[in-house]
């Protein structure tokens, strides 16, 4: 079973400078909810975006990670703390 | 084998299951290309607005097609629904064509535009309504 911990080093090796924020849904190992930060996704329609995300697991998805619910960002969406 | 069979469903809004479209029947003996296949994308350009979900508009198997689902019907938009239960085939070829690996898949006009989060977000920003009209 994957951790969320795992899961944002995947996404954020796989999407190089991209920030990620994972949270296991359910407790159970297999729900996640991540939000990505990325240049890589300026000029990218939301369909590219969450496909880039979802590329990085391959075969995973459906598979061990039975959910990955997705929210993307651009670091220009982000408002200044 | 049993042979390959969903019926898209079209929704009218506020109504109950519509016709239903029956799948092509496998040629017999081999195999000739891809039915499955053939039978989505078909399904895919004939709807307007298609969504395919685990379970159906009236008993969805999950909260993500459930969500999606009253997102439509919140709309009052007519769509076709194909549960992709019954066959996990339906489920490989059509992440096969779309390219995205999770269910539910709405296809607006040919195209894919999401699953549930996307369409929640588009939904909550407006966007939705005008991809849909």
């Amino acid at each position: 079973m994957p951790s969320p911990e795992e899961l944002k080093q995947r996404i954020e090796t796989g999407i190089p400078g991209s920030l990620a924020e994972v949270e296991d849904l359910t407790g159970g190992g297999d729900h996640f909810s991540a939000t990505v930060t990325a240049e890589a996704f300026a000029g990218l329609s939301r369909i590219e975006q969450h496909r880039l995300v979802y590329g990085v697991f391959g075969a995973d998805i459906g598979g061990p990670i039975h959910a990955l619910t997705l929210k993307t960002l651009t670091p220009t969406t982000i408002s200044a703390p | 084998m049993s042979s390959p069979q969903f019926d898209p469903v079209p929704m009218a809004p506020s109504q109950g299951a519509g016709s239903t479209t029956a799948a092509p029947a496998p040629a017999e003996g081999e195999q000739q290309g891809n039915p499955i296949r053939d039978a989505i994308a078909e399904a895919i350009a004939e709807h307007r607005v298609i969504l395919f979900m685990k379970g159906t508009p009236e008993a969805p198997a999950c909260g993500f097609s459930a969500r999606t689902v009253s997102i439509l019907q919140s709309l009052d938009t007519p769509f076709a629904a194909v549960d992709i239960l019954p066959d996990p085939r339906i489920r490989q070829e059509l992440s096969a064509i779309s390219s995205w690996p999770t269910i539910p898949q709405l296809f607006v006009g040919g195209e894919l535009v999401g699953g549930c989060d996307i369409v929640t977000e588009m939904f909550e920003s407006g966007e939705l309504e005008q991809v849909l009209s």
